[in-house]
């Protein structure tokens, strides 16, 4: 039944052709190490499915963004663990895709032909750090306070253009709901649809050119 | 003795020159299995929580308010149109409280027994008013009457007007909602 199906499909879509190059794909003698990228994105796909969740509940405005936190942490059934998930998961995404990309650097895997699936994934560390930096404001508490004043203190750090940049992520000379808003507003729908589209790319670049095996002594 | 031919070893059991082509899929199968096991298991964790979590403020009840207190009895005259009347409730949703302001329908034939009526349609939730040519609740989303004692009278609702549970005292009218 289910291969009738799948056949019926398959005639119409090719999604065997597809199958078989991704995950059936031919891989060198690798180790457990080889499993942090994929760690990775299992750690992604819980902070989107979390942070949507989070979305339904979570209200984007000074005088509601901290009560709707408590009322999800404190009231809702399961609100605890959907924000619990989602506040511990950013740190595990952020801990799993440094050690991630210690694995490259340490087997050499950025060398040709994979220079692109590098940059991408350089690209996609910092993104990640700036989830975490926007995620951080939402909860709209003191610390949430403090760090986006430090954080956004580090941005006037340039000569020159630093006054501006800070002001730009701020949308004004201080915190205000209007950061509020952006910080949402980058969180939830910028920095998402640019990830997803570089993770897209560096995925189709690890399966078009496959994993690199590790060194052997002397190479 | 000598002449029994011997049975062949079944078929399923290993033969040691296709043991490497034997045990391969069944190593492939098992790891397949455990994927498809603990992608479900994690799938279930997340996907039941988040399922109570997401009708979490839908399931919380919100009713068991006390009498509401409409106004003076005395301002509904016995025999004479239904009175809108009006009173504020507080309503909590989740972390919200909100004021609310609520409408219902006066009427009394004595002064003494009182009629409270809701003003919304049974249709599709739109605001019936009263109009006194057809002396019916009239609701202009889709043409629909209300008799005065709220039954329908022509147009596609399916209940008469919902009629809440009435109190007087001290001249004071009060109403609870359903």
């Amino acid at each position: 039944m289910s291969s009738r199906v799948g056949n019926w499909l398959d005639e119409r879509t090719g999604w065997k052709g597809n199958w078989t190059a991704v995950f059936l794909r031919k891989i060198p003698k690798v180790n457990w190490a080889y499993t942090l990228g994929s760690a990775t994105l299992f750690a992604m796909v819980i902070q989107i499915v979390t942070g949507i969740l989070l979305t339904i509940y979570y209200v984007p405005e000074p005088t509601q963004a901290y009560a709707s936190v408590t009322y999800i942490t404190n009231e809702l059934s399961f609100g605890w663990l959907i924000r619990g998930l989602h506040h511990w998961g950013a740190s595990a995404m952020v801990a799993l895709v440094i050690l991630h990309m210690l694995r490259v650097i340490f087997y050499g895997a950025y060398k040709y032909p994979r220079e692109v699936t590098w940059i991408t994934g350089v690209v996609l560390l910092l993104l990640t750090f700036a989830f975490g930096f926007t995620g951080y404001l939402l909860p709209w508490d003191q610390r949430a306070y403090w760090a986006t004043v430090v954080g956004t203190e580090i941005g006037a750090v340039p000569p020159i253009i630093g006054g501006f940049i800070k002001d730009l992520m701020l949308g004004g000379p201080e915190i205000s709901g209007i950061t509020l808003s952006r910080f949402f507003g980058a969180h939830v729908w910028v920095l998402p649809i640019v990830l997803l589209a570089l993770v897209g790319i560096h995925l189709y670049l690890v399966i078009r050119n496959g994993i690199s095996a590790p060194p052997k002594r002397g190479e | 003795m000598s002449d029994d031919p011997g049975t062949p070893p079944p078929a399923d059991e290993p033969v040691d020159t296709a043991g490497e082509q034997a045990t391969d899929p069944s190593r492939r199968t098992f790891l397949i299995r455990s994927i498809a096991a603990i992608g479900g298991g994690i799938t279930a964790a997340v996907g039941i929580p988040a399922a109570v979590f997401v009708t979490g403020s839908a399931r919380a009840a919100t009713t068991g308010e006390d009498w509401i207190r409409l106004g003076s009895a005395s301002s509904v005259e016995p025999g004479a149109a239904p009175v809108l009347m009006k009173a504020v409730v507080s309503r909590r949703t989740g972390y919200l409280v909100e004021e609310q302001e609520v409408s219902v329908f006066v009427t009394t034939t004595d002064g003494v027994e009182f009629s409270v009526l809701s003003n919304i349609c049974t249709h599709l939730g739109c605001r019936v008013r009263w109009v006194e040519d057809q002396s019916g609740f009239f609701c202009p989303c889709h043409n629909a009457v209300f008799g005065p004692d709220g039954g329908v009278l022509t147009g596609p609702p399916p209940r008469p007007l919902d009629k809440f549970e009435v109190m007087v005292e001290e001249g004071q009218l009060y109403f609870k909602e359903l």
